[in-house]
């Protein structure tokens, strides 16, 4: 693992009139590695990934990229620094098919400043067959593909371009074992590649599985930031529920050293 | 295995699809088709070539509404504001002339006075967060309130033979002089409207299927929100969609005053429900994400036709619009029937 964090959140605030969504939260993560993101819902981590990818602007602290501050106006400011999101609802526009949805924002263009739509299937069918070999309906609304499909878009959206930082927001949860199986396989994958990873979900064997550390919000506030190997799955869903570690709580892997 | 029937379900939903698609578009061509089977049995007069010029010159106005309103549709949108503005950018037009400007300048201000007109409308929407409904609804009243106004609510006439050009003229007229001095008309020749009409239509359907914006305006409608995340400007878009719509209003305004040779503050009225028509009978859905120009522009001929037919016919103005609210009507229901399935 590398020396910088590819990304560093510091003592980010997120108010809504009086409500404090997110208050005072640091996060960071480094090359390669991967950051579960748990929570019950309202604990502030879809707020918090939001304010990353740049769809919402924070009341106040600071972003780094590469140890350098940035600020995220738009989600293309977040895209330009190599962030990119796989949000939970897919963010598609259903009328439009797999290539335009891929490209959308960043659309290829011709000399003339036309459209390239035969370049963007082109790229778009190289990089969907990666994901998933049966992938051969391009041309249909994405509104008439299975939901596995329309993940599959989501994600090569996510990665076709220069990639640094993926957050993925709950990316199993609509998806059948075998697809559920392909995802992991492909964050196993990116992360070998050097990409750092924020993967927000509530299924436990995915986190344990998939995460090197995890980072438990509450209220708002990080309550718990811990690498995986150092608890269980009854630590952290007492961190969820609770806020808190149980009260006889010690390091799993110092325990299991003894 | 499970992939594989999926990729299977999926490519049956598409020839579905698909042919839904078609099937919109070909049944409205169709009913195009029947009607004027039906009005040429009616009325001989109906099938020539002289009323089908007629009818190319009284659909070209409700058509270039027809054109600015199928943009904003698709943004998921509505534009209430054109007939009025059909008006106010007359008005401009002949003040201008009246001024002393040149009638072509003249004309480009009543078409600038338009855009103006369709920006303010995008600004209220995008900035203000005031609905489509709401803020074209406003600019209705304002761009109508405006022209009675600045005219008296009389209408500005004498705008000389130049400002009737565009309305009246035609390309390829053929008129031989008689030996006893009268005019034959051997052909009328291609109104000058409905030369604009097709330029326009090409134009707006280059724009919305091979440029980022087209792109942009369809992803918006689609879904805003995933538009916004995607990278889209949403509010420029829709900014750009009501401009539009505006300028092709104040377009569609010097045609018809021209026609006229007359700039009529009253002109207009509930021209913008023709319009809104046209869209939605060639496809277009309210929900936006959905409509092409070639179906507006089968749209705006069922309308264009039924009216002038109806007219040959010897029925009321006032039964044409009960034909016409039903035939809308049919046109949503066929359309929601489409979309449940």
């Amino acid at each position: 693992m590398s020396q910088h964090p590819l990304v560093e959140m510091i003592n980010i605030e997120k108010h809504f009139g009086g409500i404090r969504a997110v208050d005072g939260v640091s996060l960071n993560v480094y090359p390669g590695e991967v950051v579960g993101v748990l929570g019950h819902n309202g604990a502030g981590k879809s707020c918090l990934m939001r304010i990353l990818s740049g769809a919402m602007l924070p009341s106040g602290g600071e972003i780094r990229v590469n140890g350098a501050p940035v600020r995220f106006a738009e989600p293309n400011d977040a895209r330009a620094h190599g962030i990119e999101t796989i949000y939970q609802t897919l963010a598609l526009a259903n009328h439009l098919d797999a290539p335009s949805n891929l490209f959308l924002g960043r659309e290829l263009k011709t000399r003339f400043g036309n459209l390239d739509d035969a370049r963007m299937l082109r790229e778009a069918r190289t990089v969907l067959a990666r994901l998933n070999p049966n992938f051969k309906n391009l041309r249909d609304p994405v509104s008439s593909l299975s939901g596995g499909q329309r993940q599959v878009i989501a994600i090569a959206r996510a990665i076709y371009f220069d990639t640094k930082v993926l957050i993925m927001d709950e990316p199993t949860a609509a998806l059948g074992p075998s697809e559920t199986a392909m995802v992991a396989d492909l964050i196993r994958k990116l992360q070998a590649d050097g990409i750092g990873i924020f993967l927000v979900s509530h299924d436990m064997h995915d986190v344990f599985e998939l995460c090197d550390r995890i980072v438990v919000m509450n209220k708002g506030r990080v309550v718990g930031a811990h690498p995986i190997g150092e608890v269980t799955k009854d630590d952290v869903l007492s961190l969820i529920v609770k806020g808190a570690l149980p009260d006889d709580w010690t390091a799993r892997n110092l325990e299991a050293a003894q | 295995m499970s992939d594989a029937s999926n990729t299977w379900q999926a490519g049956g939903e598409r020839r579905v699809l698909i042919a839904r698609e078609q099937l919109h578009r070909a049944s409205a061509l169709l009913t195009l088709l029947l009607l004027i089977l039906g009005f040429s049995l009616a009325s001989p007069a109906f099938f020539s070539v002289n009323n089908g010029l007629t009818i190319l010159l009284q659909t070209s106005v409700i058509g270039l509404l027809g054109i600015g309103l199928t943009m904003v549709i698709i943004t998921g949108g509505i534009d209430l504001s054109v007939g009025s503005v059909v008006a106010l950018s007359g008005v401009v037009s002949a003040m201008a002339v009246k001024a002393g400007l040149p009638v072509v300048p003249a004309m480009c201000t009543g078409v600038l006075a338009g855009a103006a007109c369709g920006a303010f409308n995008g600004f209220i929407i995008t900035r203000l967060r005031i609905p489509p409904f709401v803020a074209t609804l406003g600019m209705m009243l304002i761009a109508r309130g405006v022209a009675l106004q600045l005219t008296g609510a009389t209408p500005i006439s004498q705008l000389g033979a130049g400002f009737g050009r565009l309305g009246n003229g035609a390309l390829f007229r053929v008129v031989e002089m008689q030996p006893n001095g009268f005019p034959r008309v051997i052909f009328p020749g291609i109104p000058y409207p409905a030369i604009l009409l097709l330029i326009v239509a090409i134009a707006a359907t280059y724009l919305l299927r091979r440029r980022q914006i087209g792109r942009h305006i369809y992803a918006t409608g689609s879904n805003e929100e995933a538009a916004r995340l995607s990278g889209v400007n949403v509010d420029w878009t829709k900014m750009y969609a009501y401009t539009m719509s505006g300028a092709l209003a104040g377009l569609a305004g010097n045609v018809l005053m021209s026609r006229l040779v007359t700039a009529q503050p009253s002109e207009g009225v509930m021209y913008e429900l023709d319009a809104i028509a046209a869209a939605v009978i060639g496809g277009a859905s309210l929900s936006g994400g959905v409509g092409t120009i070639s179906g507006t522009m089968i749209g705006a001929f069922i309308i264009g036709i039924l009216r002038n037919g109806l007219n040959m016919s010897g029925v009321s103005a006032f039964i044409q619009q009960i034909v016409i609210g039903f035939v809308v009507i049919g046109a949503v229901w066929i359309d929601q029937v489409r979309n449940r399935r």
